[in-house]
């Protein structure tokens, strides 16, 4: 064999596939159609958000790239809801996306034993029994060989996109769509569906009018997204806030035939979180007006990204309704928003390591499996990579649980759920997300990215060092009590008198930031270990409660279940549970519980079969 | 809504508990009392196990024609202690052959006669002999892991067995089609509604979402429907188990007569001598439909004997905790100052009914307020009858309502659901961070789930094969 991974596709999921391997050892090509579109952030210039940034730093923890990349070329950071609860806090940075990029491509580039090559790949390489894969065949007719393959083919496979009257074969506008590998994968019976998304007009930073729209400014304190950087020094820009109006509407209304959605052109499904200006007008008539947020692409550009907007009407009318919007109204459009379809598979045909059922050694991810967003792109791929490789190894794949990651959430979803829209992560698809919080992705999974080999020995013991120092902050906070010289300093801490300041700080008006001017050994202390540790104590009965709810659900999960066990010799299953076990191929009891039309009888069955042959 | 087939299996396996699917062994042999423990004629213990027959002819006289014997054959033997050959009873056996059997595994009936003795004795040889005695359960669980049983006739058998009453199965059957789970899946929808509305709030910091809708009023109303179905619990325990109606009074009052009269048969030994019953014996029947659980309880009386001082002890325990109390006073000797006393010690809190006993022989006239009665010739027992009804009517007032909770686990269930929810109704007022709301939002919303079975979990199913009658 020429390799012993094989990465198609060098967007986020390619990225961290080929990293992963490459880091663990072994030999890997990266197959990309164009090298210099490596990390091409293809939508909006920014990383994180809401469990996307949760996403970012787990994938950190675990020893993948992301977080690093963006610490590197952000150009804006915020902690989004700020004023809500310490569960659905998330950062979130602009990004330099050229820079972004840059940096992509240069890592890569400098990592020993993987190997970089510019082609389309049009079909995969079986071996005889045409159930393993085996390597794969370009564009240009060349073959390469490895036992194992990652396939993270984007929006670009079969895809064609949309502006109005126009269409052309590709995946992002500018770029050919990867034309041949989606037949090729309907021939070998995959399942493969059509999907769509859509972008928003890119514009001329100095054709709009800031004083026109509400500044936002990003924060001053950037808490970097990896836990390796304790300090990211980079330069700062705004965004700028505007609305829609009744005006905007009536154009977009006025013209809606023209849009290849709505004149039936598009025949896959859009994501309903993150609809089209056009949908938003159509399903939301009563809204008199959306928000826009106005963002900037990178340092050296001029071009902005005008965000919740995403259209796919024809050039000229994207370009009449946006200058009906204040600050808009010179603009200048240099590249028009359009809609993309594209396939995808049917992330029902993975097991929970990514690995396809139908053929061995074939690793899907990304877009690929049908989700939308550089994230769980991201930790797909990096997940794929990590499988792969522990492949090799002879080991046992890593699969996360739901109450252990995001990235658990989001594979399990796909892998029992599959996914007949563009799915995107939420906090609310987490049942346990007071445990997956951004600041204790570390404390979750550094230790197991150090089991697979992608941290080092120094990462991990400063882990340790982590949690000793949490824990002393933590006892120093219980020893300490509230004493008359702290109420002056610090007057919401009069009633707490004589308690300890871990019992004042479960005060709502107490905070930890009072408590350390109090006491010098507080302040000598890591900040972002003193937030932590403020969580912990502050949300301590909820965290509590949702233990209990995690102990509940693990004991479900904790109960494996054979891949191969044939269903229909279970005696005692419904017919449709039967199908759908069988399909889905569940690895855990909790797992086949979450299959859409297994009931909980029979659950009961198999508890009971798996019991008997215990 | 699920289908009758999967609700019923979901009732199931969450009103049983104690029996674990682990448990299940075919190597090892059980044997078990199917009938009621008592006096009786005959008595049936079950035999089940992969060498059931062969431990059996151990013991049995005839034990190589057991041991030969064909499926569905009786055979008529002496069992005798293996070791002393000490004979223990005479007795039929009834013979199964795998799959042929309730429990589809080898399996044997001894019918032997129903004397209390004699039936831990042969048990006791049972057991010397291999057999393990069944868990609850436990022979329901065989038939069902060996496909002789789906889980939806495993709940019939469970609940034919608990219906006391026509009303007790009507009720059942109600459960069965559904309505219990249809309104508390109403409630989860709701909750499930409030929590997708915290969500978006959540989800979506950038966008400004108009309407914020009043989350404590609808927490106030789901926590409200929620009490309404906790607040019939207590019918369902009624119809399940029937009202407690304990007999008291003083010592030779007639109490162990009316017992056995109102139950119609000889249960309790009745005596000229004072203070012969001296623990307490329960009876079920049923007036009008209305289930009653009747104690006759020791007689009330200082006393030197310590037996009998607990038995009085426990009657006044008893006497607390019922809803009826049937309080006799001898008719033919009147009211003695120490009635009195005892009438007004449980008038305040009990649903007193004064009873005037052996009116047959009494020469006083009924003071008024008490039932006339004679348990020896029948005179008032209608009207006794009758006034238990009534008395009770208050009880069942609301048992029109067609949607009852009659097990302790819904009924703790939907406990944690209301207080999950006074939580959050709480934390709402508080203005604590919506997230955090939703933790308790959830927890709530995972007891309803168990309740009808969308939440499965281990602990449901270790609650399958709970209160199952032994030997069922
Ligand atoms: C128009 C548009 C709108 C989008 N809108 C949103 C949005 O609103 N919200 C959101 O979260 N995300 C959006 N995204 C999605 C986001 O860009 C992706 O989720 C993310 O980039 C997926 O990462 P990936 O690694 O799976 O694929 P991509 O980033 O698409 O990378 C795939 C890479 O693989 C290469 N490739 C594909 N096939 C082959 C092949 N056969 N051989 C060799 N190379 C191949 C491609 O050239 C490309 O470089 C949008 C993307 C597009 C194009
Ligand atoms: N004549 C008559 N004798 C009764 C009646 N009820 C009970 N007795 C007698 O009263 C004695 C005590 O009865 P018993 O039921 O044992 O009283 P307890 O101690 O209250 O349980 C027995 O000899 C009964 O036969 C009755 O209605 N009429
Ligand atoms: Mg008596």
């Amino acid at each position: 064999m020429d390799f012993e991974g094989i990465v198609i596709g060098g967007g986020h999921a390619g990225i961290e596939a080929a990293l992963a391997l490459s880091r663990l050892d072994f030999s890997c090509l990266l197959i990309t159609q164009n090298l210099d579109c490596i990390g091409k952030m293809s939508c909006n210039p920014a990383i994180g958000g809401l469990a996307k940034g949760n996403v970012v730093r787990e994938i950190d923890a675990l020893g993948g790239q992301m977080a690093k990349l963006i610490d590197q070329s952000l150009i804006q950071f915020r902690i989004l809801n700020r004023s809500k609860g310490p569960a659905v806090q998330a950062p979130r940075a602009q990004a330099d996306k050229a820079l972004y990029s840059q940096l992509a491509k240069w890592t890569l580039e400098r990592e020993g034993g993987l190997s970089l090559f510019q082609d389309t790949v049009v079909d995969l390489l079986l071996t005889n029994s045409g159930r393993e894969v085996c390597g794969v065949i370009t564009e240009r007719g060349r073959r390469f060989t490895a036992p194992n393959v990652v396939l993270t083919t984007g929006t670009f496979m079969e895809a064609d996109i949309f502006i109005g009257e126009f269409t052309a074969s590709s995946g992002r506008l500018g770029e050919p769509a990867a034309v041949g590998l989606g037949s090729a994968l309907r021939k070998l019976g995959f399942e493969v569906g059509r999907l769509k998304t859509g972008t928003p007009a890119r514009a001329l930073a100095s054709s709009l009018h800031p004083e026109r729209m509400r500044e936002q400014p990003g924060e001053d304190e950037i808490i970097p997204f990896s836990f390796a950087n304790t300090k990211v020094q980079r330069p700062r820009v705004s965004c700028y806030i505007t609305h829609t109006n009744e005006k905007t509407h009536r154009i977009i209304r006025d013209n809606i035939h023209r849009s290849p959605l709505y004149g039936g052109k598009i025949q896959g499904v859009g994501p309903r979180y993150c609809p089209s200006i056009e949908d938003k007008v159509v399903r939301f008539p009563d809204k008199a007006s959306h928000q826009i947020f106005v963002e900037p692409e990178g340092l050296n550009t001029d071009e902005v990204y005008l965000n919740g907007i995403s259209s796919s009407l024809p050039e000229e009318v994207q370009e009449e309704f946006l200058r009906t919007v204040p600050g808009l109204e010179d603009l200048v459009i240099m590249r028009p928003g359009y809609a993309v379809e594209y396939d995808y598979l049917d992330p029902l045909q993975l097991y929970p390591s990514l690995e396809s059922k139908k053929i061995k050694g074939l690793f899907i991810a990304g877009q690929t499996n049908g989700t939308s967003g550089y994230e769980e792109a991201a930790a797909q791929g990096l997940l794929a990579g990590i499988n792969a490789a522990l492949k090799l190894q002879g080991r046992e794949p890593l699969i996360l649980s739901r109450a252990e990651a995001y990235i658990g959430v989001l594979i399990d979803d796909l892998v029992t759920l599959g996914t007949r829209e563009p799915y995107r992560l939420f906090t609310s698809r987490a049942e346990y997300r007071l445990s997956l919080r951004h600041d204790t992705a570390d404390l979750r999974l550094l230790e197991k990215g150090y089991d697979v080999g992608l941290q080092s020995v120094e990462a991990r013991d400063g882990l340790l060092q982590k949690k000793r120092e949490i824990e002393e902050i933590k006892e120093l906070l219980d020893k300490r009590k509230v004493q008359e010289m702290d109420v002056e300093k610090v007057t919401e801490l009069k009633i707490h008198q004589g308690k300890s300041l871990s019992r004042a700080l479960k005060d709502p008006k107490v905070r930890m930031s009072d408590l350390v001017s109090l006491d010098k050994g507080l302040a000598a202390k890591n900040r972002d270990w003193l937030y932590q540790s403020e969580l912990d104590i502050k949300y301590a009965g909820y965290i509590k409660r949702q233990e209990r709810q995690v102990d509940r659900f693990r004991r479900m999960e904790n109960m494996r279940l054979p891949a191969d066990l044939e269903y229909s010799r279970v005696i005692g299953l419904s017919t449709e549970a039967v199908e759908k076990l069988n399909k889905v191929k569940p690895l855990s009891m909790g797992q086949a519980g979450r299959i859409s039309g297994v009931r909980s009888s029979d659950i009961a069955v198999l508890l009971v079969h798996l019991a008997k042959n215990d | 809504m699920l289908k009758p087939e999967g609700l019923s299996s979901i009732l199931y396996l969450m009103q049983k508990k104690s029996l674990y699917p682990q448990d299940y062994n075919p190597e090892e042999s059980i044997a078990a009392l199917a009938t009621p423990w008592g006096e009786s004629a005959l008595a049936i213990i079950r035999l089940s196990g992969l060498d059931s027959l062969k431990l059996l002819s151990g013991i049995f006289s005839r034990d190589g024609e057991i041991v030969e014997a064909a499926g569905n054959t009786l055979h008529y033997g002496r069992i005798t202690a293996p070791d002393t050959e000490e004979l223990i009873d005479e007795v039929m056996i009834a013979v199964y052959r795998a799959p042929k059997s309730y429990t589809g595994e080898e399996s044997a009936e001894i019918f032997c006669h129903g004397n209390p003795a004699v039936i831990k004795r042969l048990i006791g040889v049972l057991a010397d002999s291999g057999f393990r005695y069944a868990l609850p359960g436990e022979f329901t669980l065989r038939a069902f892991m060996n496909g002789k049983l789906d889980l939806t006739r495993a709940e019939a058998v469970n609940e034919l067995i608990r219906a006391r009453t026509d009303r007790a199965r009507a009720l059942a059957l109600n459960r069965l089609s559904g309505a219990i789970e249809g309104k508390i899946r109403e409630i989860r929808d709701g909750l499930a509604g409030m929590l997708a509305g915290i969500e978006v709030w959540l989800d979506y910091p950038e966008e400004e979402l108009e309407g914020e809708n009043d989350l404590i009023h609808e927490a106030e109303g789901w926590a409200l429907e929620i009490e309404k179905l906790l607040s019939t619990y207590s019918i369902g325990k009624i119809v399940q188990e029937g009202l407690v109606a304990a007999i008291a009074g003083r010592t030779n009052a007639g109490k162990s007569t009316l017992f056995n009269r109102l139950l119609k048969e000889e249960r309790a030994i009745v005596s000229e001598f004072h203070g012969t019953t001296r623990d307490y014996l329960e009876g079920y029947i049923s007036i009008e439909g209305i289930p009653f659980k009747l104690i006759d309880t020791a007689g009330l009386r200082d006393t030197g004997d310590p037996l009998e001082a607990e038995g009085v002890r426990r009657a006044d325990m008893i006497i607390r905790n019922s809803d009826l109390l049937l309080y006799l006073v001898d008719g033919s000797l009147g009211l003695a100052a120490e009635d009195r006393e005892l009438i007004s010690t449980y008038h305040d809190n009990r649903k007193l009914i004064p009873v005037w006993s052996k009116s047959d022989i009494s020469t006083a006239g009924t003071p008024e307020g008490f039932i006339a009665l004679s348990a020896v010739d029948g005179t008032g027992i209608a009207a006794l009858s009758k006034e238990m009804v009534n008395r009770t009517a208050g009880n069942l007032s609301s048992s029109t309502e067609e949607r009852v909770i009659d097990s302790l686990r819904q009924k703790e269930l939907l406990e944690r659901a209301f207080s999950s929810l006074e939580d959050v109704k709480k934390s709402l007022q508080d203005e604590v961070y919506l997230d955090l709301i939703a933790v308790d939002l959830k927890e709530s919303l995972d007891a309803l789930g168990e309740i009808t079975g969308e939440v499965t979990s281990v602990d449901i199913l270790n609650r399958m094969f709970k209160d199952f009658c032994v030997g069922k």
